[in-house]
C-alpha cells in the first residue's frame, strides 16, 4: 500500500509541473497564438535563479518564490516586446503569426541555453533543501516534494481564481473568445498581450524554482519540459486552464505508473503514445463537450 | 539571361562539383560536402513544407534513421543498398507517421514533428540497449571519401530534379492549392491526404538516404550524434532565410549558411548557436520572405532609382 501511494504521489508531484507550465503556455497560446517552443528555457531560467540565490545569498528558495515570478514577468515583457510584438502586428493571418512566432521560438530556445551555458557551465546543479524525510499513511515522503506538489497546486489554483474572478481574468477570457469583440468593449490589446506574456513566464519560472528544490539542473533541462506542456495542453484542450491542471497531474500518473511497469527509458515512448492516442481519438481535448 | 546560357552555367558548376575531389584540398572538400548535405536537405524540405504550409521539424528523425540503417547494414548489404534502404526505411515511417498526424495544422503538427525526432532516438537507444547491449556502433570497411561525396552528390542533384518535376506537374499544383486553402483543394477535386502523405514520404526519402550516406563520415555512431537536433533545425533554417516556396532560394542559402556556420563555429566556439539564434529572430522580423524576398526588392530600388536618374537628366537638359 505504501509504495503504490509512493508511486502515486510521485506522478502526481510531477504532474503538478507539469500543470504550472502548461497553464503559462496555454495562456500565451490561446490568447496569441505565439506557440513559445522556448517557454521550458524559462523554467531553467526560474531554476538557475533559485540555485543561485540560494547557494550565493543564502536566501531561501521559498521565499525567493516571489522574486522569480516578478524577475520572469519583467523578462516576458522584455522578450515580447523585442520579439513577438513585431510578429503580432505585421503578420496577416493567425497561421502566419503561428509559424514564424514558432520559428523566434526556436531562436529564443538557442538563446536563452546558451547564454546559461556561457553563464554557469554545463555541469548538473543542486542544493539540498528540507530533504527531511516524513511518514504518511506508511509511505515515506521528502519534506521538499510535499512542498513543491503544494505549491504547484496552489499556484494553478491561484491563477484559475484569477481569471475566473478578477476583471484582468474577465478580459483574458473575453479576448480568448472573440478578440474583435473584446477590443470592441474597450479592452486594449497593447497592455492585455504583454502582460498575459509576462505572466506566462512567471508561471514557468516558479515551475523551474520548484523543480530545483528536488531535482539538480542543466542547462538543457527546459525542452523535455516544453514538450510535456504541449502534451499536457492536448490533453485539456486549448484555452482551458482548468483542463490543464487535470491534464497535467493525469500525465504525471501515467508516467509514473507506466514507468514502474515498463521500463524508465520508455518514458517519453509513453508520452508520445498517449499524445498521439488523444489526438487521434479527442483532438479537442479529453473534457471537450 | 536566356535559357541557353543557363543550361551552359547549369552544366559549368555540375563539372566544377563533379571534378572536386580530384582538384580540392580535403578541406574544402568536406565543406563542399556540407553545404551539398544542406542543400539536399534543404530542397527536398521545402518541396513539401514550403509547399503546402505544414511545418515539418522531423528532418533530423528522417536523418538519424537512415543513419542507423547504415550502422545496421553497412557490413551486410554494402554501401549503396544501405543508402538506398535509408531513404526507404525513412519514407514508410513519413508515411506511417503521416497517416496519424497529418491532419493537425500549422502549430500542433509542427510540435508534433519536432518530438518525433526524441521519439526515434529513445526508441532506437532502447532497442540497442536490449537487443545489444550497446548504444552507439562504429563503422567498419567504409567507403573512400571520394565515393560519399559523389554519392552525396546524387542524392542533392536526385533532390533538385525531383523537386523541380513535382513544381511543374499536376502533384506540384496538388501540394500548392493544399498550402492555399485545403478545403477548396478538397472540394476541387484533390485527395488532399494521399497528396500530404505521398509528398511527406518523398521529401523524408531524401532526409533518409542523406543520412545513410553521410554516416560514415563519422566512423562511430551514437543516438545523440546522428538525431541530433542541430540538423533537423539547420535545414529548416537554411529553406526558410532562402525563401521556401523556390528551389534556388534555399540552394543559395545552403551554401551562405553552411559557410557562416563553420566559420562561426571556427570563431566563436562558444557563441555561434546564440549568434546563430539571435540572427534566426532577426531574419524572421526584418525580413519574413526570406532572402529570395530580397531580389525582387533590389531589382525594383535599382529600377526607380534609373528612372530617377533619367528623369533628372531630362529636367536638366
Amino acid at each position: 500500500m505504501g509504495f503504490w501511494l509512493e508511486l502515486a504521489a510521485s506522478g502526481l508531484i510531477t504532474g503538478g509541473i507539469y500543470a504550472v507550465v502548461a497553464i503559462g503556455l496555454n495562456l500565451q497560446y490561446g490568447l496569441m497564438r505565439i506557440m513559445n517552443i522556448s517557454h521550458g528555457e524559462f523554467l531553467m531560467l526560474g531554476a538557475y535563479f533559485t540555485w543561485w540565490a540560494h547557494t550565493v545569498l543564502g536566501i531561501s528558495p521559498l521565499a525567493f518564490l516571489p522574486a522569480v515570478a516578478l524577475l520572469l514577468f519583467l523578462v516576458g515583457l522584455l522578450v515580447y516586446r523585442l520579439c513577438f510584438r513585431r510578429v503580432i502586428r505585421s503578420a496577416p493571418s493567425v497561421e502566419v503569426i503561428e509559424a514564424r512566432s514558432l520559428l523566434i521560438g526556436f531562436g529564443l530556445m538557442y538563446v536563452v541555453q546558451n547564454v546559461a551555458y556561457l553563464a554557469w557551465g554545463a555541469d548538473l546543479r543542486g542544493y539540498s533543501f528540507l530533504a527531511e524525510p516524513v511518514d504518511i499513511a506508511g509511505a515515506r515522503f521528502t519534506e521538499n516534494r510535499l512542498v513543491v506538489f503544494g505549491f504547484a497546486v496552489v499556484a494553478s489554483l491561484v491563477l484559475l481564481a484569477a481569471l475566473r474572478f478578477t476583471l484582468l481574468g474577465k478580459a483574458v477570457r473575453a479576448m480568448m473568445q472573440s478578440p474583435t469583440g473584446a477590443q470592441l468593449v474597450g479592452i486594449d490589446t497593447a497592455v492585455l498581450h504583454p502582460v498575459v506574456f509576462g505572466a506566462g513566464l512567471a508561471l514557468a519560472g516558479v515551475a523551474g524554482a520548484l523543480l530545483s528544490m528536488v531535482y539538480e539542473i542543466s542547462p538543457s533541462m527546459g525542452e523535455p519540459y516544453t514538450v510535456s506542456a504541449l502534451i499536457v495542453i492536448t490533453l485539456g484542450g486549448l484555452g482551458s486552464s482548468a483542463g490543464c491542471l487535470i491534464g497535467g497531474l493525469l500525465l504525471g500518473l501515467v508516467e509514473a505508473f507506466g514507468m514502474h511497469f515498463t521500463n524508465p527509458s520508455l518514458k517519453m515512448l509513453l508520452s508520445y503514445g498517449v499524445f498521439i492516442a488523444v489526438l487521434l481519438a479527442r483532438p479537442k481535448g479529453l473534457f471537450a463537450r | 539571361m536566356n535559357t541557353r546560357s543557363t543550361l551552359g552555367a547549369l552544366l559549368a558548376a555540375l563539372f566544377a562539383l563533379a571534378a572536386m575531389p580530384w582538384l580540392a584540398s580535403d578541406f574544402m572538400l568536406s565543406l563542399t560536402l556540407t553545404c551539398l548535405m544542406y542543400a539536399g536537405l534543404a530542397v527536398s524540405w521545402s518541396m513539401f513544407s514550403g509547399a503546402t504550409n505544414y511545418l515539418s521539424l522531423a528532418t533530423s528523425a528522417f536523418f538519424g534513421l537512415g543513419a542507423y540503417v547504415t550502422g545496421w547494414g553497412l557490413g551486410t548489404l554494402g554501401y549503396p543498398v544501405a543508402v538506398v534502404l535509408g531513404g526507404v526505411v525513412a519514407a514508410a515511417f513519413a508515411a506511417l507517421v503521416g497517416a496519424a498526424v497529418l491532419h493537425l495544422r500549422g502549430a500542433y503538427f509542427a510540435v508534433i514533428t519536432f518530438g518525433l525526432g526524441e521519439l526515434v532516438r529513445h526508441a532506437i537507444t532502447y532497442f540497442e540497449k536490449s537487443q545489444f547491449k550497446t548504444v552507439g556502433r562504429v563503422l567498419t570497411d567504409t567507403p573512400d571519401s571520394i565515393t560519399v561525396y559523389l554519392t552525396v552528390l546524387l542524392i542533392t542533384l536526385a533532390a533538385v530534379g525531383i523537386c523541380a518535376a513535382v513544381r511543374a506537374g499536376r502533384f506540384g499544383l496538388a501540394l500548392a492549392g493544399i498550402g492555399a486553402d485545403e478545403e477548396r483543394a478538397q472540394t476541387l477535386g484533390v485527395d488532399t491526404r494521399r497528396t500530404k502523405i505521398a509528398a511527406f514520404a518523398l521529401s523524408a526519402f531524401f532526409a533518409g538516404a542523406m543520412g545513410a550516406a553521410v554516416a560514415v563520415r563519422w566512423t562511430y555512431i551514437d543516438p545523440t550524434a546522428v538525431f541530433n537536433p542541430f540538423i533537423g533545425f539547420q535545414t529548416v533554417l537554411i529553406a526558410m532565410i532562402g525563401g521556401a516556396h523556390t528551389i534556388i532560394g534555399p540552394l543559395a542559402s545552403s551554401v551562405v549558411f553552411s559557410l557562416l556556420t563553420e566559420f562561426l563555429r571556427l570563431r566563436f566556439p562558444y557563441a555561434f548557436l546564440f549568434i546563430l539564434g539571435t540572427l534566426l529572430i532577426l531574419l524572421v522580423l526584418y525580413l519574413p520572405g526570406g532572402l529570395a524576398s530580397l531580389w525582387p526588392m533590389l531589382r525594383d530600388r535599382i529600377a526607380r532609382g534609373r528612372r530617377a536618374a533619367l528623369a533628372g537628366g531630362g529636367a536638366n537638359g
